[in-house]
């Protein structure tokens, strides 16, 4: 049959990054098993383990800003509940604005974060230095930074939910391949897989950069693209950088872990697709070398230690997809988060777990669900601050 | 050597000369080797290690930049040197209760999660603590933009050693002008341009569009002046290096690498050692024994012993033991000696030394063979991943060779296998040649059978696993314990191998060690992919050089 523990699930996960990790959980945790997570890579070979560990409230749509504001909680109580320490830092995100429309744009933003309760500050250009020590004079007009935002760790929150997950009685299989998913008059009835089939009567894709080719296996059309973003990290200097600094018109982004090294990136046009695999390339490492250092002209002698790159999953209006596909039914999407997703999962798959179970859930359809981008016309509503 | 230019600079506020070509570790360790820095997580005394420029063991401040290799840097007139961090002090760090309290370890990721009040505040501690210094102000050295060196070339070899000069001759003779890039600074060649003392990446081969040059290299001068070539085909000739061992407080100030201990040989009186206790009974042993014969106090093997190093024990009256257990070393602040046990149940020993020098594993330094995407095969010879050649020495990728130590050729076979490669970039390669000898491919690795007997030995001391990160043997056993599986899972749940020598000295005894603990084949615990740069390189290097073409790496 196959090599897996059991022949028949009721919920077959497809992608064990963090996503699929907690989607896994959640269900676990409702007491919805059997379920099996299958990957075909290693634990956190995925995006999961290749981002920048980001956490964020400042969004331009209201209800991203509340999935992100009660993530963000999660993650406060994730030692306790996990058993691991992800070192989540709220030590703030900065966003820089380069000219006053930028600056206009980052003022909206801070308008609807303050309106949700959050305590955001817009700042002056001469209060910058305060932030970011050592910035260069007349490299922004000013920006905007709220201190509940941080950065974590993600791996150790990978091995959290992993064990959670494991301990609460799912199944995980990793150098497994999904195949294809079968389907009957419009509903799964199982996964074929590299390790064999499986019957199940719902999946679950959350296989980030992949998710359009999982989509396609199961003969389903999505808009997700992926695309290749690089990242570094330097070697550890004293911390003198406590937020997450991000520029909107380049897309750079950086913060300083705990352990003292600089994460970040920036970026670059490089072709869509999964195709060409996960180089780095010459211009992202002279390029962010270049950002970095107008930006922080004290950084030149700093080293880069390693450079990496992973997929973001992107949509065409930069929301995530949370929901039951209309055209297969129990394949439930939970996908598309771009450059968000590690900060977003805990929430968003609260939702994914409910939308699985053929529960309602609170997010609004019109933003979230996968029939948004089968109507003819573009959903209105967009989530354009995604950069950094 | 009387009239020999010196230069003369502080080290903690005392005039030091500097012979001229004498690094800044050469000359602050005349007598001893210098405890330079503390280590990240138990504030351990830590010193140089690996003396090629690649560990965490010399990292000083030179006119306040940190993070300065003392091995590979010259020392110039009126520099400031101070030591790397330590808290108050390199020799007497408060700290150093870490290593005390935490007996079984401290796991930063389990631990520190109670009281959840307390969250702030450790990360404020931690941070206090991390890091090797804090950036250089904007003045001095590190502000001077240095031309960055553009060029193109039909041939690079990157290596400077034998065989790098063997295929860059042919090359000559055959009508090729080569741009050798060589990390150290040796003489050059006729016929060919050399340039010395640059770290260099390889980007590429560019596999859209068939570029005309699809290999990018990318390096930096010490002096911070940037690299960039772009090449037809690439010969890698990068050698190798001396492996780690893992043994109790194997990370002990007096604890170093053939490499590093050879580069006191040019005048062994002055070397920091005069009892070593040499690891190793092959080859590189010997050489050893060659060059610094007077300073050695016993030979160690971990297996078997060559008849030859057998021989050269004998006549400069030194003691061999071959088939030992290292245990542990004895000493609290550096080495005074090691603990030992013989093989098979043998019964315990202990020597007496001032330094115990690794010879016992020689393997092949291939990160850019990596970075290209060559295919590599396990040898269990020496344990190690090598290049899978065809036999005129061309790898997997079309225009990317291999020649040397980096490809485990064996002697005296590299010359032939060097030449032959640069008949191969002529197009004129010998179609029936015989492929040559080289290291053992199949079979059992030596060191497997080692770790697998010595993991039931009871433990004494900290077991590093990775010196950079302070990750212990035991985080190991906990990761396996846990169900975390092969090395690209290993590293990311333990933090192995993510420290500055970006798992050259961790990796190879790790590897071997999840072998037994997961009990499957090195091949099948894998590897850690390589990630650009080879050498950290600095920023300002790097914002300097022109990015007209996109060179890519796998
Ligand atoms: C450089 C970079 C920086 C980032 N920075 C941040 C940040 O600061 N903050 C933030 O919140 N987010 C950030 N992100 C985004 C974040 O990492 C992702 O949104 C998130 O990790 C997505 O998680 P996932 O589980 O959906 O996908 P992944 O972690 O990619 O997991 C998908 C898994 O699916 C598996 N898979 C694919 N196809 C198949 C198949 N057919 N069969 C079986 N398995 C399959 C893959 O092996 C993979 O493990 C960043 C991303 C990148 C690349």
């Amino acid at each position: 049959m196959n090599n897996l523990p059991r022949a028949e699930y009721r919920t077959v996960v497809v992608g064990g990054g963090i996503v699929g990790l907690f989607s896994a959980y959640h269900l676990a945790r409702a007491g919805a098993g059997p379920i099996l997570v299958l990957d075909r890579g290693f634990l956190s070979s995925g995006a999961s383990g290749r981002n920048g560990g980001g956490v964020r409230q400042q969004w331009e749509t209201r209800a991203t800003v509340r999935l992100a504001r009660e993530a963000v909680r999660d993650y406060r109580r994730f030692g306790r509940e996990f058993g691991y320490n992800p070192w989540f830092r709220q030590t703030g995100y900065l966003f820089l604005a380069e000219s006053a429309d930028e600056l206009a744009r980052l003022r909206r933003v801070h308008d609807l974060v303050r309106s949700e309760g959050l305590a955001s500050e817009v700042l002056a250009a001469d209060a910058l230095s305060r932030y970011v020590p050592g910035i260069a004079p007349g490299s922004a007009v000013g920006g905007t930074y709220l201190r509940s935002d941080g950065v974590l760790y993600p791996f150790p929150a990978i091995w959290g939910v992993y064990e959670a997950a494991r301990a609460l009685g799912v199944d995980l299989a990793f150098g497994v391949e999904v195949l294809g998913i079968d389907s009957e008059a419009g509903r799964v009835t199982g996964v074929r897989s590299s390790a064999g089939p499986v019957a199940t009567t719902s999946v679950v894709n959350a296989a980030g950069g992949w998710s359009s080719d999982v989509a396609r296996r199961a003969g389903l059309d999505v808009p997700n693209v992926a695309t290749r973003h690089e990242i570094l990290a330097t070697e550890p200097l004293k911390p003198f950088l406590d937020p997450m600094v991000v520029r909107a018109s380049d897309g750079l982004y950086f913060s300083q872990t705990v352990h003292g090294g600089l994460v970040g990136g920036l970026t670059l046009p490089h072709p869509a697709g999964t195709a060409a695999g996960l180089p780095s390339s010459a211009k992202f490492l002279t390029a962010m070398a270049r950002a970095l250092v107008g930006l922080l002209p004290r950084l030149r002698s700093l080293r880069v230690l390693r450079a990496w790159s992973g997929f973001y999953d992107d949509t065409p209006d930069g929301l995530p997809v949370i929901g039951e596909d209309p055209r297969l039914g129990g394949f439930v999407h939970a996908n598309g988060f771009g450059g968000h997703g590690f900060m977003l999962a805990p929430a968003a798959t609260r939702r994914v777990a409910r939308a699985v179970l053929g529960e309602r859930t609170d997010l609004e359809p019109e933003l979230f669900a996968p029939d948004r981008f089968l109507a003819p016309r573009l959903p209105s509503t967009a989530e354009r601050l995604l950069l950094g | 050597m009387a009239g020999a230019p010196t230069r003369r600079f502080r080290y903690r506020g005392r005039v030091v000369e500097a012979r001229e070509g004498e690094t800044l570790l050469a000359a602050i360790a005349r007598d001893a080797l210098p405890t330079l820095e503390r280590s990240t997580r138990y504030h351990r005394p830590r010193a140089p290690f690996c003396g090629i420029g690649q560990c965490t063991g010399c990292l000083v401040r030179v006119n306040d930049e940190p993070l300065v290799r003392a091995c590979r840097y010259h020392p110039g007139e009126d520099d400031r040197v101070e030591n790397g961090p330590g808290w108050p002090s390199v020799r007497w760090d408060a700290l150093v209760v870490l290593d005390l309290i935490f007996r079984r370890g401290l796991d930063p990721f389990r631990g520190f999660r109670r009281p959840a009040v307390a969250g702030p505040i450790y990360q404020r501690l931690v941070r206090r603590l991390a890091g090797y210094g804090a950036p250089a102000p904007v003045s001095g050295r590190a502000t001077e933009a240095v031309p960055p060196v553009v060029r193109s070339a039909e041939v690079v070899v990157v290596g400077g050693g034998e065989s790098c000069r063997a295929t860059a001759a042919r090359l000559v003779t055959l009508g090729y002008r080569p741009l050798v890039l060589d990390r150290d600074r040796r003489p050059g060649l006729v016929g060919a341009d050399w340039l010395g003392g640059v770290s260099v990446t390889l980007l590429g081969p560019r596999v859209d569009e068939g570029a005309e040059l699809p290999f990018r290299l990318l390096g930096h001068a010490e002096t911070g002046a940037g690299l960039s070539v772009r090449a037809r085909s690439v010969v890698v000739a990068t050698g190798g290096y001396d492996a780690s061992l893992l043994f109790g407080g194997n990370d002990r100030p007096g604890v170093l690498t053939a490499d590093a201990a050879l580069a006191f040989s040019s005048a062994p009186e002055r070397a920091p050692f005069g009892q070593a206790l040499l690891v190793g009974g092959d080859r590189r042993a010997e050489e050893v024994l060659a060059r610094l014969g007077s300073r050695v106090a016993a030979v160690i093997a971990v297996g078997e012993v060559r008849p030859e190093v057998v021989r050269a024990a004998s006549d400069l009256g030194i003691p061999l033991y071959p088939r030992s257990l290292l245990l542990g070393v004895i000493g609290r602040t550096r080495v005074r000696g090691l603990r030992l046990r013989t093989r098979g149940g043998g019964p315990r020993f202990s020597l007496a030394g001032d330094a115990v020098v690794l010879a016992h594993r020689r393997i092949p330094n291939a990160p850019l063979l990596f970075l290209a995407g060559a295919e590599m095969a396990w040898h269990a010879g020496p344990g190690a991943y090598y290049p899978v050649l065809d036999a005129a020495g061309t790898t997997s990728v079309p225009g990317l060779y291999a020649v040397g130590t980096v490809t485990g050729t064996l002697e005296p076979a590299r010359r032939e296998g060097a030449e032959r490669a640069a008949f191969a970039i002529a197009g004129r390669a010998a179609s029936d040649s015989e492929a040559l000898p080289r290291v053992r491919a199949e079979g059992p690795s030596e060191l497997e059978g080692y770790y697998r007997e010595l993991l039931t030995e009871p433990r004494r001391g900290r077991w590093i696993a990775c010196r950079c990160e302070d990750v212990l043997l035991h985080d190991l056993e906990t990761a396996n314990r846990g169900g975390y599986r092969g090395l690209e899972v290993v590293k990311r749940y333990t933090s192995l191998g993510t420290g500055l020598c970006q798992g050259r000295y961790c990796t190879p005894d790790a590897l071997l060690i999840l072998s037994v603990l997961e009990g499957r084949p090195p091949s099948e615990v894998g590897r850690i992919r390589q990630r650009p740069p080879v050498y950290p390189m600095p920023l300002g290097t790097l914002a300097e050089l022109d990015d007209s073409v996109a060179g890519e790496v796998g």
